[in-house]
């Protein structure tokens, strides 16, 4: 496996030949900034197209196909409308919060989405708590959801930022306890170090075999309701709330929420894929050594994306097949049913761990 | 049928009234329909009452000879609906019911002048259009005899100052239309619905009376155009007995056909607007798929998807294509393929069920007080089939199974008319091979007179009892045509099922309660 | 759902669910259903009774055979038609009454068909034409007898040729003979 540090290294020691370090630093910084924007638009641009057509073909449609061929130009197309559109200043408002909101939401994504590993040696943030930096940072979502209802100065924004505040509070403890699960098999709260051991070891939902699985499907579960996407889109309810917490957006303030959506889901299917599938790691079979060494030499973020958008397209499925919970349903989900079972299931893979049972 | 209509003195009314039900056991109250008989006959009240113990039916009516000032008294302590249909006759008529709770107009604007199904009345002249917003009050009035005789008025409290009221439409993605529910919240859960009518309100019934019969047929497609065929059943059926017109029994065919296939139709489009309110947007399209074959045969034979203006007085519009049986059956073939996903998707799926399970509960009392006819009330276990009670067309020559169901709750609802669905089918089943040669149209003069009196025909519509009433001088035009909208009972239940309940639950209520607003704002 | 024991209850509810995600996967690869207009517009057929819009059938010598009585007028419920005639006299001295321009508001159109069937020299009928948007108001308001048209010399009986209405069975429809007194 090609380890993309070795590129870093070399631009870095490149750098610092010609030019203080802290200049070197700085430059390597905005190198990476402008690489986690571009990355995050493509990537926002791809999903958005890829949703419209999967829901598209489960629908009995066809989706999108009148803008470019196949309609690839109609994401670009919306968003250029969506980028000229006026951003409505309401009375009564809090204006300060109103326009903080949809920021808040998108630091919160685009810092998640610095933690994920996208091949060997290429990660931006990476260190020894890395899963608690995630957890954590994920949270700051949650705030600009909450100031998004409450500045909006209107009753459904209200009722949808209530509804979500409790919604991802209960979540994020389901997703804390999967990843504590993992943390327990892997010994490691680095996400580099948890996919390395994967690419030694066996991914780990092989490896943990039972509590694993059991894991990722409460991740899946817990992860999709933390997007705030169907069956739990609770918070926008459309039907309901007409569009939750952003009935008073428009414009690209409306756009950056739509954003962080399509980006959380792409980050919650890239954390499934780390910490369960395995990373960057290629598929591995023992005793067949010709075609462990064809898969060797995809390259490590293939792997990665492919992985990240089979669990996307899992999320997809689920969110076009399912109707929609009501909010006591919704918490008794997560506190009667996900919640206990997490609490077993990290007692499992003590267990599991402690006599070595992993496979 | 013709209506034998018995006059009781306003005074009388009330015990009359209470008499009926408690001894008769009127408990369903079919129509309360104002009237304006002029000089001579002053403003009043006619009363269509039935037993849902016995079948027996009365009419009563009561008039006031007072124009300025009418008062009569209410009923609405007797029978729940009667709360939202003397709204309607204070809206129209101006009559002031005693004892009301709650007389604030249903339909009009609260700053209209007048009261336009009045005779005598000119809506255009003190009403210009009016570009300022609808005035809502929160408090409404009620009236009352004092001891000494003279009429008192008090306030009641719609909404205190404090309360937390959302309203949920006229602009919501789920309420299927301009509908309007000023809707009190504890938090999420719901304590009142208040529902603001009158959105999209023609006086349909008003502009019938200048119109000629088959004139008025264009109009009764566009009531609740989800039973499109049914509604233009009823009004040519009711005239048509009227005149004493006989129908040749390939009209009777195609006309029990095209009842079913409307109400399959229909059932197809609620479970789409049902899943897509509880947020199962892909079901939604499954439905659809199915309803466009349906709406393919409609297109051909009658030329028309949705607005087909089929029925004609003594008959059809057009013969039936050669194919239509053909066409029929690859579509019930297909149905009943397919039937099976919308039940696995939905009707199955622990979500939809926790969703429908004992939300929106209403008693058989209930449904029948609030004359919630239709798949609704069959869910309470109350057995109102026009169908079966008073057949009509082939309804006696077909077997079918009355759908019934205790629970009385969202799911209930929702599995009636997933099985009317197929009980449908099984109808056309036993007649689209049968049907019999002959003309499509009776032959009648070209200007259809009705004879002098009232005259009743009910059908059973898509969602309930909708039933014409024609009340008529013996002119061209009727005197009075009052239709028996089944959104009204409807809307006026989503208060007692709503309560306690989430608004979620409001809106997967609402879902299976089928509404459709233009046949709430005739 | 209480009644049930918890663990079946969770195996219950899983079952169901996957009985969803299995009927949802099944659908996404089947064909879809969507129609593609405008592409489709050759292959679309209509049966002839649909009704879009109103016109008047001319002959090749731009003739119809609207007698300008306006029973269609009188029909409509909606005042979509407009007919204006005048009298005229003929060579041997008899007055006749002649259309001048028959006027017809598809913007206002129910399209129930009552003219059609009030018509009693089948001069009108409605036609497949669906596509009837335009961007100005006064463009719905058509004028359906050609310029310079004039009225078909009857030669026969007032059963005319054109059957195109609808397909007319043996029994004529009703009151197309004895509605001139209406």
């Amino acid at each position: 496996m090609f380890d993309f540090s070795i590129i870093t290294k070399w631009f870095h020691t490149l750098l610092t030949g010609v030019m203080p370090e802290w200049l070197a630093i700085g430059i390597e910084c905005l190198i990476v900034l402008l690489f986690i924007i571009l990355l995050y638009a493509i990537l926002a641009i791809a999903l958005i197209y890829a949703e419209r057509k999967i829901c598209a073909f489960f629908q009995c449609r066809l989706g999108p196909n009148r803008v470019g061929k196949w309609g690839l130009l109609q994401v670009f197309a919306d968003v250029l409308k969506m980028l000229t559109k006026e951003i409505i200043k309401l009375r009564q408002t809090d204006l300060l919060l109103h326009d903080m909101a949809p920021y808040f939401v998108l630091t919160a994504s685009f810092l998640t989405f610095a933690c994920i590993p996208w091949n060997k040696g290429l990660d931006i943030l990476d260190f020894n708590v890395g899963v608690f930096f995630f957890i954590a940072i994920s949270g700051i979502g949650v705030v600009g959801i909450l100031l998004a209802g409450w500045a909006s100065h209107s009753k459904y924004p209200l009722i949808g930022a209530m509804r979500s505040g409790a919604q991802l509070i209960s979540y994020e403890l389901s997703i804390g306890m999967t990843m504590l699960t993992v943390i327990m098999l892997n010994g490691t709260m680095q996400f580099s170090e948890i996919v390395q051991q994967q690419a030694d070891f066996g991914w780990n939902i092989v490896r943990g075999h039972v509590p694993a699985v059991l894991a990722f499907l409460i991740y899946l579960v817990a992860g999709n309701a933390e997007c705030n996407r169907g069956p739990f889109d609770l918070p926008e309810a459309e039907s309901e709330l007409t569009a939750g917490y952003h009935t008073e957006y428009s414009g690209m303030h409306f756009g950056f929420f739509y954003l962080a959506e399509y980006l959380n889901m792409f980050i919650c299917g890239a954390m499934a894929a780390t910490i369960f599938l395995g990373g960057w790691a290629p598929i591995y079979f023992p005793g067949m050594d010709g075609f462990n060494a064809v898969m060797g030499y995809i390259p490590g973020f293939i792997w990665f994306f492919g992985k990240a958008f089979f669990v996307v397209f899992l999320l997809m499925w689920i969110r076009w097949t399912f109707p929609r919970l009501r909010i006591d349903q919704l918490l008794s989900l997560e506190w009667k049913y996900l919640m206990p079972l997490s609490m077993i299931n990290i007692i499992l893979m003590a267990l599991v761990v402690c006599f070595g049972l992993t496979l | 049928m013709t209506l034998d209509i018995r006059t009781v003195a306003s005074s009388e009314l009330h015990n009359e009234m209470m008499r009926l039900k408690q001894e008769r056991h009127m408990d369903f109250l079919v129509n309360l329909i104002g009237m304006d008989w002029g000089e001579e006959g002053g403003l009043g009240v006619i009363y269509m009452l039935e037993s849902s113990k016995t079948g027996e039916t009365a009419e009563i009516k009561t008039s006031t000879m007072d124009r300025e000032h009418p008062y009569l008294q209410t009923v609405s302590d007797i029978w729940q609906i009667a709360n939202i249909y003397e709204r309607e006759v204070y809206d129209f008529y101006g009559i002031i019911f005693l004892n009301h709770p709650d007389m604030r107009r249903l339909f009009l604007r609260e700053d209209w002048q007048g009261f336009p199904f009045r005779k005598d009345d000119k809506p255009e002249e003190e009403n210009p259009l009016r570009m300022d917003n609808e005035p809502l009050a929160d408090t409404t009035k009620e009236y009352f005899i004092n001891a000494d005789g003279s009429v008192g008025v008090k306030e009641n409290v719609i909404f205190a100052p404090d309360d937390y009221v959302i309203n949920i439409g006229p602009q919501h993605p789920s309420t299927h239309g301009v509908l309007h529910m000023r809707t009190r919240l504890d938090g999420e859960t719901v304590t009142k619905i208040d529902p603001v009518l009158g959105y999209i309100h023609r006086g349909v019934e008003k502009i019938s009376e200048s119109l000629t019969y088959p004139q008025t047929l264009a109009l009764t497609d566009r009531l609740d155009y989800l039973s499109a065929m049914q509604n233009r059943h009823a009004l040519c059926m009711c005239i048509e007995k009227a005149i004493g017109l006989e129908i040749t029994p390939r009209v009777q065919y195609i006309r029990t056909i095209m009842d079913e296939l409307q109400r399959v139709a229909s059932h197809l489009l609620y479970y789409g607007a049902l899943v897509m309110d509880v947020g199962a947007l892909t079901a939604f399209f499954y439905t659809f798929r199915e309803r466009e074959m349906l709406l393919k045969i409609f297109e051909d034979n009658f030329g028309g998807r949705l607005i087909m203006n089929y029925n004609t007085i003594g008959g059809v519009m057009y013969d039936i294509r050669p194919d239509f049986a053909k066409q029929v059956k690859e579509f019930e073939k297909a149905l009943r393929k397919r039937f099976h996903e919308y039940q696995d998707i939905y009707s199955t799926n622990i979500i939809a069920l926790n969703r429908m399970v004992g939300v929106g509960t209403l008693s058989q009392e209930q449904a029948i007080s609030f004359g919630c006819a239709g798949p609704t009330g069959r869910a309470c276990g109350w057995h109102n089939d026009v169908r079966k009670r008073h057949p009509y067309a082939l309804y006696d020559q077909v077997e079918f199974k009355e759908i019934i169901r205790e629970e009385g709750d969202s799911n209930a609802r929702h599995l009636n008319r997933m099985d009317e669905m197929l009980e449908s089918l099984n109808i056309i089943d036993q007649l689209i091979d049968n049907i019999p040669e002959g003309d499509f149209q009776t032959k009648r003069k070209p200007i259809v007179k009705l004879p002098e009196g009232s005259f009743y025909q009910a059908v059973e519509s898509s969602r309930g009892e909708f039933g014409v009433f024609i009340e008529s001088k013996g002119d061209k035009s009727p005197y009075r045509l009052h239709y028996r909208s089944n959104g009204l009972p409807l809307i006026a239940a989503m208060d007692t099922a709503c309560r306690g309940e989430k608004i979620a639950d409001l809106i997967a209520i609402g879902g299976t309660m089928d509404f459709v607003i233009p046949d709430i704002d005739r | 759902m209480e009644e049930q024991n918890y663990i079946e209850g969770i195996f219950r509810a899983l079952k169901t669910l996957l009985v969803g995600l299995k009927t949802s996967i099944k659908v996404f690869f089947e064909k879809d259903v969507t129609e593609q207009y405008p592409e489709n517009r050759s292959t679309l057929t209509f049966s002839e009774q649909n009704r879009f819009c109103l016109e008047m059938p001319h002959n090749e010598k731009n003739e119809h055979k609207c007698i300008a009585c306006g029973l269609c007028q009188m029909a409509c419920p909606n005042d979509s038609i407009t007919v204006t005639s005048e009298m005229i006299t003929t060579e041997d001295g008899k007055k006749k009454r002649q259309l001048v321009k028959y006027e017809y508001n598809v913007g206002q159109c129910m399209f129930c068909n009552l003219c059609v069937r009030a018509c009693p020299h089948d001069a009108i009928r409605f036609n497949q034409d669906f596509e009837l948007g335009v961007f100005n108001k006064a463009k719905l308001i058509m004028q359906l007898n050609h310029p310079g048209s004039k009225v078909e010399e009857k030669t026969v009986a007032p059963k005319p040729v054109a059957q195109v209405t609808a397909p007319k069975p043996v029994t004529s429809a009703p009151g197309q003979t004895d509605k001139k007194e209406e």
